[in-house]
């Protein structure tokens, strides 16, 4: 920092003093601002009526809100948002720390397998579920093998995986894919810590669950925290995976916002905009709420 | 445990300031940058919600570019000759094409085969592939209300038909009725009072009046496996569905509405199920009260509630709904008749089964089939010319050529879709091409195709049907379907 940001005490500060602040920071806060504020507006002017571009102006009205919330099928929509992202979140976070303490090990095939696990990274997420469709379609690879093997009779036969409520093939892709990540994340934090304190803790006498649960788990608790949150929110916000790999009707709040914004009739899009403005109030709240149960984790723990 | 308050204001420059004074100056200084800041931002958001507000505003059509209009206006009344027309379009120079990108073999004749022709002419052809027509409509509107008229828009031509013809007709947003004025008109149906022309004069019931040219023509046809299913047990009259997919459970599905091969599907079974078929849903929606029109859509709405169990993903069994599946798009469908999970499908494309089988897409034991026998709907696709044309002498050149024999029989014998052009209006040499460059049908023949085909909805009842269809079917909703009808014709 070489500019003068503060005055010495006593004296008024220059123009360009008090608006260098600003000025550095103007271009993140304007793409900020622009891209993401100012479509959030727009989304929410919309929702609550005010889309002169439609010929719709209803300014303000709450009656897209009520009729959202009255649909049918509408709750039913967000419990499937929030079970095709809890789930993955929490089977990928744990199986993520489970890897990275293995991946900590040395063994024969470790520095292959600490190349190989991020390999799904690199994937785009329409490939992964074009793999999906694949390997677990009813007419898939893994289908047709069970079929040579006599396991099924007929393609009707192998449990529905795709176009199904329960949503396995959506959840496969979303671990498949995070579950590399969120080992990335806990194993650059358990590689950072060192093993002393589980040396300590061990050579003390503690048993190797008391070692993860009170010494490693605590210790690694930011990076496991952040790759969750990360990891929920795209999962519930996600769009391809429940596009193409979920059932009709309801799918997800996403899906069903596209829906409602594809529709010819345009007054559907003040639909899809309510959607949109229900999704991002919602997982504020969950993440909000996420985030202050850590940091008074963190607090417990003195570390704040 | 230590509190965690000690830790928190670490920072030593602060501790070792001592006077209390000194720390309220500071404080004092920082105070009205922070609070200009926030000034400075909302007064921004506010001015651009401002401008925002008038750009929305426009009411009316736009008038545009006086050359432009003048051009249009001595076109349309025949003033103007073609080869004025062709040298206007030279000096225009471009001309942006907008359609349904989503068939490869169609972009690459486009590219390999209209864009070299339009070069000829003189006129740079670019195409701009979109993933829905509706995305076209939607720009052609957007420009409409952002002020910009005749040689001044985004638009020059669009591939359109159906619902996205409705919106923009209904907006006035149409060049005019250039159609019966391009040179090739004449191998073209236009005569009001012969029942070919019908085709070419309603878009989905709505008048086109010329200000829309044909460009292709598509019926809807199924399809069966016959390695899977036998000929003879597959359904022919729209009677044995029903019994077919009882004995079946399972191996049949259909594309959802809003899809339009969805709908297409919806309106078949409502015209195999009404005691006057076709006819019935000719009218306009305000012809009809809710009441009449519940009448005329129960038998084929509760049939298709009655065999939702029997299809793919269904409970197989009646009263068990099961989860049936109904893919979003012919090619979804495609894929899960290809994958042998339904052994029959429906969709539009004459020509689709010849043309997918040499494509290795279907399996080579697929045919065609003349399902059901009460009305396969037919209809055409046409080349609309938006109101905010930036180049309308090239895109009149465009649709001009687009309608000639040499492109059409082209398009047929490259990509498979069917002639726009009346067969009988051609030249000899041509109508032999032509015959010669249909792909082979394989079950039902053209002959047969041809003579069951009926027209499509009126389009103003598609939006009702598609409501209809959504919150009977799909959300399984426990209303009446007089309550149902009633709440749809109230939407618009």
């Amino acid at each position: 920092m070489t500019a003068p940001i503060r005055a010495p005490a006593g004296e008024r500060q220059t123009l360009v003093q008090r608006l260098y602040v600003p000025l550095m920071l103007s271009p993140a806060i304007g793409v900020l601002l622009v891209l993401y504020v100012g479509a959030l507006v727009f989304a929410g002017l919309q929702s609550f009526g005010y889309a002169p571009l439609y010929g719709i102006n209803k300014f303000p009205t709450l009656e897209y809100y009520r009729e959202l919330f009255s649909a049918e099928g509408f709750w039913m929509s967000v419990g499937y948002t929030f079970y095709y992202a809890f789930v993955p979140t929490v089977v990928a976070t744990a199986l993520g720390v489970y890897l990275a303490l293995i991946l900590q090990k040395r063994f024969r095939g470790s520095r292959l397998l600490r190349i190989l696990y991020k390999l799904p990274l690199m994937v785009p997420y329409l490939v992964g579920i074009g793999l999906a469709i694949v390997l677990l379609a009813n007419g898939g690879i893994i289908a047709r093998l069970c079929f040579a093997l006599g396991l099924i009779e007929s393609t009707g036969d192998f449990p529905r995986l795709i176009s199904s409520y329960g949503g396995w093939a959506i959840m496969w892709v979303y671990v498949w894919k995070q579950l590399p990540f969120t080992t990335m994340v806990v194993f650059s934090v358990l590689i950072g810590l060192g093993r002393d304190t589980e040396e300590a803790a061990r050579m003390l006498g503690a048993r190797r669950s008391q070692v993860f649960w009170q010494v490693t788990m605590p210790q690694i608790m930011p990076g496991v925290v952040s790759a969750s949150l990360i990891v929920f929110a795209f999962n519930f916000g996600s769009f391809e995976a429940p596009m193409i790999l979920g059932a009709s009707y309801p799918n997800t709040l996403s899906v069903e916002a596209w829906r409602a914004f594809d529709d010819a009739n345009y007054s559907r899009r003040l639909s899809a905009m309510a959607i949109v403005m229900f999704v991002a109030l919602v997982s504020s709240a969950i993440l909000l709420t996420y985030i202050t149960l850590y940091r008074r984790f963190e607090r417990s723990r003195g570390r704040v | 445990m230590p509190s965690s308050h000690q830790f928190r204001s670490a920072n030593p420059a602060e501790t070792t300031r001592d006077s209390p004074v000194a720390a309220s100056e500071r404080t004092k200084s920082r105070v009205p940058a922070r609070g200009g800041l926030l000034r400075s931002v909302s007064l921004t958001l506010l001015g651009v919600l401002a401008l925002s507000t008038v750009a929305f505003a426009q009411p009316t059509l736009p008038r545009g570019d006086a050359d432009a209009a003048a051009f249009r206006d001595g076109f349309l009344a025949g003033r103007v000759t073609w080869n004025e027309v062709l040298a206007r379009a030279k000096k225009e120079g471009t001309v942006n094409w907008f359609y349904w990108g989503g068939n490869e073999v169609l972009n690459g004749w486009v590219d390999r085969f209209v864009i070299p022709e339009m070069a000829k002419l003189g006129v740079t052809m670019k195409a701009s592939r979109i993933p829905n027509t509706r995305d076209a409509v939607d720009l052609v509107v957007a420009d409409n209300s952002a002020g910009r008229g005749i040689g001044q828009g985004a638009v020059d031509a669009i591939w359109i038909n159906g619902a996205n013809t409705l919106t923009l007709g209904q907006q006035g947003a149409l060049f005019g009725s250039f159609a019966q004025r391009l040179p090739n008109a004449k191998y073209f149906d236009f005569d009001p009072n012969s029942v070919t022309a019908r085709l070419n004069l309603f878009d989905l019931g709505y008048p086109t009046g010329g200000r829309l040219m044909p460009w292709g023509a598509e019926q809807y046809i199924c399809y069966i496996d016959s390695a899977r299913l036998p000929p003879a047990k597959a359904p022919s009259e729209f009677k044995d569905l029903e019994p077919y997919v009882r004995a079946n459970p399972g191996r049949f599905t259909y594309i959802k509405p809003p899809h339009f091969n969805g709908n297409t599907f919806v309106q078949t079974i409502l015209y195999a199920t009404s005691p006057d078929g076709y006819k019935s849903f000719q009218k306009d929606r305000k012809d009809f009260t809710p009441e009449e029109f519940t009448k005329l859509v129960t038998p084929g709405f509760e049939f298709l509630r009655r065999i939702e169990p029997f299809l793919l993903g269904g409970g197989g069994k009646d009263g068990q709904r099961g989860a049936p599946i109904y893919p979003e798009n012919p090619v979804a469908n495609q894929r899960r008749f290809s994958d042998g999970e339904v052994d029959m499908g429906c969709g539009f494309g004459l020509f689709s089964v010849p043309v997918r089988i040499a494509s290795g897409a279907f399996p080579p034991t697929t045919q065609t089939r003349a399902f059901p026998r009460n009305g396969m709907i037919v209809g055409k696709n046409f080349i609309g010319i938006p109101n905010n044309a930036p180049h309308p002498a090239a895109a009149l050149v465009l649709a001009n050529f687009l309608s000639s024999p040499e492109a059409q029989i082209s398009k047929l014998a490259i990509v498979g879709y069917p002639l726009g052009l009346e067969l009988s209006r051609l030249e000899p040499a041509n109508h032999e091409k032509a015959v010669a460059a249909a792909p082979k049908m394989v079950g039902a023949t053209l002959a047969e195709l041809g003579a069951l085909g009926v027209p499509d909805f009126n389009a103003s009842l598609v939006h009702l049907i598609e409501r209809i269809w959504a919150d009977y079917i799909e959300r399984q909703s426990t209303r009446p379907l007089s309550q149902i009808v009633t709440a749809a014709f109230a939407r618009q």
